[in-house]
């Protein structure tokens, strides 16, 4: 399996910087998501691992091996573009092994392997049939297995769902798991839909304006954002993010919705914070004992099993879900007490965007 | 004011039969939603009763007008399309204004009235004097809903209105709506593919599913008690976990994911299913009433920080939607945690052929030998 490292890697164009200072090793044999907005530098990073731009300084190794030099025929990478055109003259097993053929490979292999593609994306039953007699997810499934027929241990995913049907896109997700378990690959894929990162992730890189913000482990970055772009880009519904102040050289911030006591990490220090709340970080205060602060619901979602709540409270308009069973008691225009939850935020410093503490619990006052 | 009937209301594009025979009442002064995934025929429906498009068979009536052989400025009927049709060089007022100038019934006054209210209801307010072209596309969308409820309509339709605006436009569109619903008492037809934006916005959901309703409630029941497994699965992300059986050697059915057998309807074992939403699946590190042994295949982050974790039971995957882990976390389950599953039965939903059963699961009485 070949370690993926890519070394202080450039890119420019006419002096407009795409990528800048990209320093990554991504581990072999997992699922990592690239995530970040459009113009993030996702897909120019992927064009030129992929070999089809030349970065403007830097190098890729595998393995160790600098392979920046190489054609790219030479790297062995599978890719699924987002939309895949099938040959539509051709039945579905031609066009899944176009590819294989298009390599010398020897005719039995290559039924073997395009069944064994169809099967992991459950289109074996449909090899026969023309393009035009598939449905939108079967074609996107056909697309799918085509690009992993490739002889390849990395492939890359260049977000091969957007614009599917909702349901289509949970079923892809899942197959699209057992795939990369089957075969072991390494896989790069490309999403910009925070729940879609999170959901397929092992791993996890946020990019915006041509820098890896962050990357780890798809927990650890969820649970421990080091930088507050992170925190605003990952996770589902939006982290809520607001300003507050500490107060002198107290371990106490003030924020439009109340006091806290800060925790913060060694050489954590700031006067002017940003603070990210999750939205489990919020919850429906259940007595009145410790005074909590107090909102004004402005929106109700209704995902099923459980409820976004948007709140209003002076100028910020916080986000929430709360489970489906509590939905009976909350209703639009209605005040909604709330408390956070120790431990949950964390401080970020204004300036440096820096992670500096967590809030540990709500003040009086 | 009036409800709107379809009666045996049928479409047909070639071969493929569009609507098929659909009969059906949508309330007046109701919000119904017409839900479900392309190609199940429901903007075919919604244009019939626009006049948009002809039925080949069928009657559709607004309360006791039989309105279907009549063109659509005839019916009554205001629509919202997927994208806004505007006139460019209007004002914004001017667009919503424009064609109540055809209703010769309405002076001068109370067409500006009218025009007033509902900017103030869509909070338009410091766009009123802008040109179209100035706003954004969830802007314009909410002048074209104005436009369509200015006219009070005895029934207004939605065809899928916020597929091609952003998602914080799209929000604020939604609370537009809801709060236009507290002023206007209009039959309200809102075709949506977006189960979210059904859930939240109707009063009653019409599940649709290959030309045919299957199924009409309030989103709360819907999604609780599907009367199909197509429901069950359509709704929910992800949606509803689906067993099936085995005959159990002491008689009734086996699941995955129930330590006992379970009462046999009449039915073969192929066609029986047992539905059970990830909400209600319980994970346990040590052996509890109820549990059977599981193991952790993946687990992911979701809505709100909860955990999806995908469990191995027997033959079966069971998906559990489980509370985001406290701080600091102490129960995280890891890939490969060999732990215990409760599907609760009373949380359980039996299907035969697809089709809910009208008795709910119930444990198979204890055998004669346990029973001395």
């Amino acid at each position: 399996m070949s370690r993926i490292r890519f070394e202080r890697l450039r890119k420019s164009y006419r002096g407009s910087v795409a990528l800048d200072d990209i320093d990554l090793d991504i581990e072999p044999s997992t699922l990592t998501v690239f995530c970040g907005p459009p113009g993030s530098g996702k897909s120019v990073l992927m064009r030129i691992l992929i070999g089809l731009e030349a970065p403007s300084a830097g190098r890729i190794l595998f393995d160790g091996e600098d392979i920046t030099p190489l054609p790219a025929a030479d790297r062995s990478i599978g890719y699924v573009p987002q939309s895949f055109a099938l040959f539509p003259h051709m039945s579905v097993f031609d066009n899944l092994a176009y590819p294989l053929a298009l390599q010398g490979a020897p005719r039995g292999d290559i039924r073997a392997r395009v069944q064994q593609a169809a099967r992991m994306v459950r289109i074996d039953r449909l090899l026969d049939k023309r393009p035009s007699q598939l449905s939108g997810g079967e074609k996107q499934r056909a697309a799918i297995a085509r690009g992993i027929l490739k002889n390849a241990d990395i492939f890359i995913l260049d977000d091969p769902l957007v614009g599917l049907d909702f349901k289509l896109r949970e079923s892809l997700m899942e197959d699209l798991k057992d795939m990369r378990t089957e075969i072991g690959a390494t896989f790069l894929y490309l999403t910009a839909d925070p729940l879609e990162a999170l959901t397929m992730a092992d791993h996890l890189v946020v990019m915006d304006g041509g820098h890896i913000v962050e990357a780890g482990a798809v927990e650890a970055v969820y649970d421990h954002p080091a930088h507050l772009r992170t925190a605003e880009l990952v996770g589902f519904p939006r982290c809520n993010i607001l300003p507050a102040q500490m107060e002198g050289s107290s371990l106490v911030c003030r924020s439009d919705i109340g006091r806290f006591r800060v925790v913060l990490e060694d050489g954590g220090a700031a006067s002017e914070v940003m603070l990210a709340i999750r939205p489990e970080d919020i919850a429906p205060a259940v007595s009145t004992a410790a005074p909590p602060a107090v909102g004004k619901v402005t929106l109700l979602e209704n995902l099923g099993s459980e409820t976004v709540v948007y709140v209003r409270t002076g100028e910020t308009t916080l986000v929430t879900t709360i489970p489906a069973a509590a939905n009976a008691v909350v209703d639009l225009g209605d005040a909604f007490p709330f408390m956070i939850r120790p431990g949950g935020p964390i401080v970020f410093d204004r300036s440096t965007h820096r992670r500096v503490g967590r809030l540990a619990e709500t003040l009086n006052g | 004011m009036a409800d709107v009937r379809v009666e045996k209301l049928r479409r047909q594009f070639g071969s493929l039969v569009a609507v098929k025979d659909i009969t059906f009442v949508f309330p007046e002064h109701a919000v119904t939603c017409l839900l479900g995934p392309s190609g199940c025929g429901k903007t075919t429906l919604l244009r019939m009763i626009a006049g948009l498009e002809r039925p080949d068979a069928g009657a559709i009536l607004f309360g006791d007008r039989n309105v279907t052989a009549l063109p659509p400025r005839r019916r009554d009927v205001a629509m919202v399309f997927q994208y806004p049709v505007m006139y460019r060089t209007l004002s914004v007022i001017e667009n919503i204004e424009l064609p109540l100038a055809n209703d010769r019934t309405l002076g001068a006054v109370e067409r500006r009235q009218r025009v007033d209210e509902v900017i103030e209801i869509l909070e338009l307010g410091k766009f009123r004097h802008l040109h179209i072209d100035r706003l954004d596309l969830g802007s314009r969308q909410k002048v074209a809903v104005g436009r369509a409820i200015a006219r009070r309509t005895a029934v207004t339709l939605f065809d899928e209105p916020t597929t091609n605006v952003e998602v914080h436009a799209k929000l604020a569109l939604i609370r537009a709506f809801k709060e236009m619903r507290r002023h206007v008492k209009q039959t309200i037809i809102y075709v949506t593919h977006d189960q979210t934006e059904a859930m939240t916005l109707a009063d009653q959901i019409a599940l649709m599913h290959e030309g045919q309703i299957v199924q009409c409630a309030p989103p709360r029941e819907l999604y609780e008690q599907p009367s199909s497994e197509f429901g069950g699965w359509f709704l929910g992300n992800p949606g509803m976990n689906f067993l099936t059986p085995q005959p159990a050697p002491q008689g009734g059915f086996q699941f995955d994911g129930l330590p006992f057998p379970l009462f046999a309807p009449n039915a073969g074992a192929e066609e029986i299913r047992l539905g059970i939403r990830p909400e209600h699946v319980r994970i346990s590190r040590l052996p509890v009433p109820d549990g059977v042994p599981a193991r952790v295949l993946r687990s992911a982050i979701g809505i709100g920080g909860q955990r999806l974790v995908t469990l191995v039971v027997g033959n079966s995957r069971i998906k559990a939607k489980i509370p985001p882990p406290s701080h600091p976390p102490e129960d995280a389950f890891e890939i490969g945690a060999e732990v215990f599953a409760v599907c609760p039965i009373e949380r359980a939903i039996l299907f035969h052929g697809g089709e809910r059963l009208a008795e709910p699961p119930r444990r198979l009485a204890a055998s004669p030998l346990a029973a001395r």
